[in-house]
């Protein structure tokens, strides 16, 4: 039910939102140079002369019968659109979220049990560094350093999976790279403190006084009960991810959804960035579900009815 | 023993290495960055200019073309006809294939023009055809266009993008799949990310198109347009990189850099209904206040040139009028006081930073006028809105923006434009301009039209917008100057010089 409410609030919001905003897509198609006759007769065409109510039932009817309408740029169907960006954010935000927990977790576990040590310090001053330097900039660096001076990347564009998984991968990696090194940053934090929350329980001092090793005490005892607060963390990243990539999809010319919504935007192409949003808010809605499950797998006290 | 089949070795590996070299000789492809996605391929249905970069030129020509100087000859006619300036016989040239492989018929002709005149088909650009009575066809490779009345632009209107000539069969498919007699045929759109040109190996011109494949890279972000030349990903930036991007190019040796002219004339508009621009003294103390020079090195880095009325240095009837009302700070202020405004005035300056060189010239601009006490309030909007609140309502007291279509006076003659410039005697000038053949006696009035623009100052002329160009070093037969319009870009003619 809630779940079905916040579509709902979500796509009155965005319906409104690109509606309120100055701009008209028919006089953006038809530029400087079109005729006012011309971009009225677009307008009607575009049916955008209705009033609005009659326009959101529309499109939320075709929603609902999973045709969420055609795009006014590309005259193609959105879900098509939507569907061929996939191949290319979904992996990109996997990838993105693989950096992220890679890096985060084993570094957060270092520094919370090296607490106030210099590997602490380091941790936190390249974390906070991480979470300063703007995502387009690190993309620019790591272009610079991996494909301008090595040579090892592409600079930039994807060819499809069709030409090869590790060429896809390839151009895949350092706009990952960037994206996941932001969101790294942040779970950083949050691992560390997590971590030293659990550190500080009787329980842990237990485990230590009956002898368990330092491995099995942080292995065993503590990353497992301090992995809620970690994971309600990276589940709000994730959904971080996708707004980070519409950023890094276009410093590395990826034709991904965000780049798709991004262009959809400037050309006021609303049912694509109508369903773009409901595409991406709907993804987050499932995570978040997904992360509800996890607590119950993760600590088994919690028990959904 | 030992020595001999040393070398013997290398002298196989030198032959391996020569041979796998000629073998690695890559065939003439052309990677190149297109700044933004066409919304559509079809020039009759939209008027984007990145629809014409792509299409106009490379995949459809017209009857008649505008060539890299300017001139108009003959394309697809072989040649014209007329004998009283109402009736143009068109003789088409025999053998045309469009990429269907159907042979280009004088009907074909008939139909795309008809078809453009038609309310219905919602052409962007259906006024260029007003002046057309009834189109007739003579034979399979003759056709007659009766005009209404004599249009010294009718000849001009065909050789535009509006008017290219496609197969009829093909017109429900132009959108994503345009198809003409150019000499590159469309082969692929990845939506968001490129667009592929194969070459039309039946076209008309013999021994055209050099390169086997052009790829158009839709890459907004000019630093990334920058990386991927730098890392070899990319052979051009044709339109699209700023002067302040051509600057750092420009050290690096593996790179060359086509500066050259346009039609885009970049200009500081002023609302001629709105106080206080409405009295044409302030409109003139404006252009006195400002140091187009200052502008020019401020926002462009000194490339392009100084205008001084809307016909720009690619235009056959241009006077040179840059000086006409010069910087002189003192008159400006005395014109000012002339106009009731002895301590100045407030004003808001519109621009939209998708254009940055309008954000850049905005602020030399406001710097230049707070000198004559004109205080000047820089509004920064996204270009959506500038287009409707600027463009369509004429809700700006100033703004600035490049004008980038060729012959485009016709805007001042048009009260309704955003400049709202409501002048009976330009108007006048305009309409006899449209009807008067005669070579000599059409330049007078262009020029007389240019004096007056600069006399009245409905706008103040900034400077013409450069063409920047950056390629690989090798890359041949780029047009310097655009006097087709800014974004038309022709790869016929474009090469790689021996081999890549």
């Amino acid at each position: 039910m809630a779940l079905v409410a916040t579509l709902f609030f979500v796509s009155v919001l965005v319906f409104l939102v690109i509606r309120v905003l100055p701009g008209d897509p028919a006089e953006l198609l038809m530029g400087l140079e079109g005729s006012p006759e011309a971009t009225e007769r677009l307008r009607e065409a575009m049916g955008l002369n209705r009033p609005l109510p009659v326009q959101y039932v529309e499109w939320v009817g075709g929603v609902v019968r999973g045709d969420l309408g055609r795009s006014i740029q590309y005259d193609l169907p959105v879900g098509e659109l939507i569907v061929t960006r996939l191949p290319v954010t979904l992996p990109l935000a996997l990838l993105a979220a693989a950096f992220m927990v890679l890096l985060a977790i084993p570094l957060g576990l270092y520094a919370a049990t090296h607490h106030r040590r210099s590997g602490d310090y380091l941790a936190m001053i390249v974390s906070q560094l991480g979470i300063s330097i703007p995502q387009f900039w690190s993309g620019l660096l790591l272009i610079l350093l991996f494909s301008v001076t090595l040579g090892w990347v592409r600079s930039g564009g994807f060819d499809g999976w069709s030409a090869g998984v590790w060429p896809a991968l390839r151009s895949l990696l350092l706009p990952a790279a960037a994206l996941g090194l932001f969101q790294a940053a942040v779970l950083v934090r949050a691992t560390r403190s997590a971590v030293l929350d659990v550190l500080g329980e009787d329980y842990v001092r237990t485990a230590r006084a009956k002898g368990v090793s330092e491995r099995g005490v942080v292995g065993k005892h503590t990353l497992r009960n301090a992995l809620i607060p970690i994971v309600t963390v990276a589940g709000i990243q994730l959904g971080q991810l996708v707004a980070g990539a519409i950023v890094l999809e276009s410093v590395f010319a990826l034709p991904g959804l965000g780049r798709l919504a991004l262009g959809a935007i400037g050309a006021r192409d609303l049912p694509v960035v109508q369903g773009v949003a409901l595409f991406v808010a709907s993804a987050i809605v499932v995570i978040n579900f997904a992360v509800d499950l996890a607590y119950g797998f993760l600590d088994p006290r919690i028990r959904y009815e | 023993m030992m020595r001999r089949t040393i070398v013997l070795l290398c002298t196989v590996l030198a032959a391996c290495v020569a041979v796998s070299a000629v073998l690695a000789q890559t065939p003439p492809r052309l990677v190149v960055q297109a700044p933004t996605e066409p919304p559509g391929l079809d020039l009759t249905a939209t008027p984007a200019s990145a629809t014409a970069g792509v299409v106009f030129y490379n995949v459809q020509e017209a009857l008649v073309k505008m060539d890299r100087h300017g001139k108009l000859v003959p394309w697809l006619a072989e040649r014209w006809h007329t004998t009283d300036n109402r009736n143009y016989t068109f003789f088409l040239k025999k053998g045309v294939r469009f990429h269907n492989g159907r042979e280009l018929k004088a009907a074909d002709v008939k139909y795309v023009f008809d078809r453009a005149m038609n309310p219905e088909t919602k052409h962007p650009y259906p006024r260029d055809y007003d002046a057309i009575g009834e189109i007739i066809v003579r034979d399979d490779y003759t056709v007659t266009f009766a005009l209404k009345s004599i249009n010294a632009n009718f000849l001009h209107n065909v050789a535009r993008q509006g008017s290219v000539i496609y197969p009829r069969e093909a017109v429900e498919t132009l959108k994503s799949h345009p198809i003409g007699t150019g000499p590159f045929r469309f082969e692929e759109w990845l939506r968001g990310d490129r667009i592929v040109l194969a070459r039309n190996l039946d076209y008309h011109v013999k021994g055209l198109p050099r390169l086997d494949r052009v790829t158009y890279r839709f890459i907004s972000d000019p630093n990334a347009v920058l990386a991927a030349l730098k890392a070899g990903d990319m052979d051009a930036s044709l339109f699209g990189l700023g002067p302040e991007h051509v600057q750092e190019i420009q050290k690096d040796s593996r790179f060359q850099v086509i500066v050259g002219d346009t039609t885009n004339d970049v200009i500081l508009a002023m609302n001629n209904a709105r106080k206080p621009y409405t009295d044409v003294r302030v409109r003139r103390a404006i252009t006195h206040g400002i140091n187009k020079q200052d502008v020019l090195k401020g926002a462009m880095f000194g490339m392009g040139k100084v205008l001084g009325s809307n016909v720009d240095p690619l235009h056959p009837y241009y006077v040179d009028l840059a000086g006409a009302v010069p910087y002189d700070p003192v008159r400006a202020r005395k014109l000012l006081a002339e106009a009731g405004y002895p301590n100045g005035f407030e004003t808001v300056l519109r621009v939209a930073p998708q254009y940055y060189y309008t954000v850049r010239s905005g602020e030399v601009i406001a710097e230049n006028l707070k000198k004559i006490g004109v205080t000047v309030k820089i509004e920064q909007i996204e270009w959506g809105q500038w287009i409707s609140r600027v463009y369509r309502e004429a809700d700006y007291d100033l703004t600035i923006i490049g004008h980038a279509e060729a012959w485009d006076v016709k805007n001042y003659a048009n009260p309704k434009y955003y400049f709202r410039y409501d002048s009976p005697q330009f108007r006048e000038l305009f309409a006899k301009s449209e009807v008067t053949l005669d070579d000599k006696a059409r330049r007078e009035l262009f020029v007389q039209m240019q004096k007056l623009m600069a006399e009245e100052a409905p706008v103040v002329w900034l400077f013409m917008h450069p063409r920047l160009a950056v390629t690989k070093k090798g890359l041949q037969g780029i047009w310097k100057d655009q006097p087709a319009g800014a974004a038309v870009v022709d790869l016929s003619e474009v090469g790689w010089a021996a081999a890549k």
